[in-house]
């Protein structure tokens, strides 16, 4: 592990398991300085000197997946463990999320023309009635930020608008939310939807927000549940057999 | 005792024959709505309705106290938030997509704000039941506290991105919103009200408990010296690390979330606040039966809890076995007792 700039080695002793201190470190094995003040500045969330750094990066000539890999998806992969570790909340998160945004506005038109293919494409929605957004939205980031793409169909989404957009965007995971308890069996009635519409051998369905349970999930039928955002991003790659 | 002296004075550190069983959020089901012919959402929009469905809190379910602001929603309404209404099986709920303001400055309470709609059916509704039930059940209010309306009137991720990117910004709203927790608070307190809840959700799943004593506390100890009733703080989600600044507050009781063990919370307190709950929601009244249930309030009955009731605003389609088996239940502890 070489981890050589002063504020990223502080911020890395916040992660504490061996497991992730080892699968997280290996990720700054190849970076150098510039990428790990990328990295260093999203988990601040820095978002100009993020925007800053990648155009930087950019101009002299590193490709824009090592700047993806090595400074911003390393970055968030603190993020992820500081989060769910109780170290920072979601308003720290959404400034590094605003970061990675402000990065990305570089990356993305370069990917999108080079046709990169991502890890894997999810649709992500909270379910019909419910109105809250900031679990599935953490979720969007951390996902984005783990290499998926993401299609977000907002909220209040009718179990037929996650049909359509799996079927338009050919996607292999859709990710279900709910904040109340009036509208959690909506996620069951969306994935009865699936079966009737024969293609619930298709997608892998994810589910979570604060009063669904792992129990609630199984008795719906869903493939996958997340209490946190950061959880989903692993339960994701695990579905898809993605490695890392 | 009445059930109205009983929580008064549960709220207060007062004797009791037994622990109160309350609900401080609202115990409103479908079976309810069915059984007195008040259905939502017009059950939160006409006063008359509206108290129809509160009063089956204590005619058929026998709780100390009732509740008739069934959701978090009303004086959002009347300042002018994008509303769905939604139906009978569901809450109504503001549409924080679409936030009507974005600096301190938009703040402002629109004139005839008490006389909206929204607000008049919680005022009326609670002068109805003081007039038939006032004298025997407590009535318990409710008025939003200002990080709860902060989320209304500028969307969630707007709000918590000021909270960092201005402090002091952030301050100045929540000093504003909290002329309006005030202005519906003293108007339900004028109708009758005993008790006021605050919903303030600066929840653990959301922010730290730093921010809590950073941003809320000293507002929440104005509230209590301006509000001449006891208050009731809720904030629902993991709270454990908050409840020794909450328990500084002043408010008489803390309605607490199950994801909090009652006698962690009880700890965490130690003795400074009373605390409200905290009967499993989603799992528990909704999804088992009635034995679990009393096993449940046991627990929080040998921690010490002093208010028994359901954690937040109980899932609609709760079945009425399961809530009339939480009076049973205190009534069993405290007769082995």
């Amino acid at each position: 592990m070489a981890i050589i700039h002063e504020g990223l080695s502080e911020e890395f002793k916040y992660v504490t398991k061996q497991n992730e201190q080892e699968h997280i470190g290996a990720m700054f094995d190849s970076s150098d300085l510039l990428m790990q003040e990328i990295a260093f500045n999203l988990i601040k969330g820095n978002n100009n000197e993020v925007y800053d750094l990648v155009k930087k990066a950019l101009d002299q000539n590193y490709e824009a997946n090592t700047v993806l890999d090595d400074g911003l998806i390393a970055g968030m992969a603190i993020v992820g463990v500081k989060f769910r570790d109780n170290v920072i909340f979601v308003p720290e998160v959404l400034i590094s999320a605003r970061a990675m945004k402000a990065g990305m506005e570089h990356i993305d038109p370069i990917l999108s023309a080079s046709g990169v293919e991502p890890i894997g494409t999810v649709i992500m929605g909270t379910v019909k009635g419910d109105l809250h957004d900031i679990g599935k939205n953490l979720c969007i980031m951390m996902l984005r930020g783990g290499g998926f793409t993401v299609h977000d169909l907002g909220v209040d989404t009718k179990p037929d608008e996650f049909i359509d957009a799996v079927l338009e965007h050919e996607a292999t995971v859709v990710g279900m939310s709910a904040l109340l308890t009036t509208t959690m069996p909506n996620m069951g009635v969306t994935i009865e939807a699936f079966e009737e519409a024969g293609l619930r051998d298709e997608v892998k369905i994810l589910v979570g927000g604060a009063p669904v349970t792992k129990n609630f999930a199984d008795e719906m039928g869903a493939d996958g549940y997340g209490s946190n955002a950061v959880e989903c991003v692993q339960i994701a790659k695990d579905i898809l057999g993605v490695k890392g | 005792m009445r059930k109205k002296e009983r929580v008064i004075n549960a709220l207060t550190g007062q004797p009791v024959d037994r622990t109160p069983v309350s609900n401080p959020t609202n115990v409103a089901t479908v079976e309810l709505m069915d059984l007195v012919d008040a259905p939502f959402p017009d059950a939160c929009r006409d006063p008359e309705l509206n108290a129809k469905l509160a009063i089956t809190g204590y005619t058929e379910l026998g709780f100390d106290s009732i509740a008739p602001y069934f959701s978090i929603i009303q004086e959002s309404s009347a300042l002018g938030c994008e509303m769905q209404w939604e139906q009978k099986d569901n809450w109504p709920t503001v549409r924080m997509g679409n936030p009507i303001w974005k600096t301190p400055e938009d703040v402002k309470i629109p004139s005839g704000f008490l006389e909206h709609q929204d607000n008049l059916a919680i005022t009326k509704s609670i002068e109805i039941l003081k007039k038939e039930v006032g004298d025997e059940v407590a009535i318990v209010g409710k008025t939003m506290g200002p990080w709860t309306l902060a989320y209304h009137v500028f969307g969630v991720e707007p709000f918590l991105l000021l909270s960092i990117d201005d402090p002091q910004k952030t301050m100045e709203s929540l000093h504003k919103l909290k002329e309006i927790t005030v202005l519906f608070g003293q108007a339900q307190i004028d109708a009758g009200a005993d008790v006021l809840v605050v919903p303030d959700h600066a929840t653990g799943d959301l922010v730290s408990g730093e921010y809590y004593k950073r941003f809320l506390l000293e507002i929440h100890q104005e509230l209590v010296e301006t509000l001449p009733v006891p208050l009731i703080l809720h904030i629902c989600g993991k709270t454990v690390d908050r409840m020794p600044y909450i328990a500084q507050s002043g408010m008489a009781a803390f309605h607490f979330d199950s994801k909090n063990d009652p006698q962690e919370a009880m700890n965490a307190v130690d003795g400074k606040i009373n605390l409200v709950g905290n009967i499993n929601n989603p799992e528990t009244l909704y999804s088992k039966g009635v034995n679990d249930v009393k096993e449940e309030v046991f627990k929080a009955l040998d921690a010490g809890v002093q208010l028994i009731a359901p954690e937040c605003a109980i899932p609609l389609k709760t079945k009425i076995e399961n809530l009339l088996a939480i009076p049973q239940a205190v009534e069993e502890w405290t007769s082995r007792k």
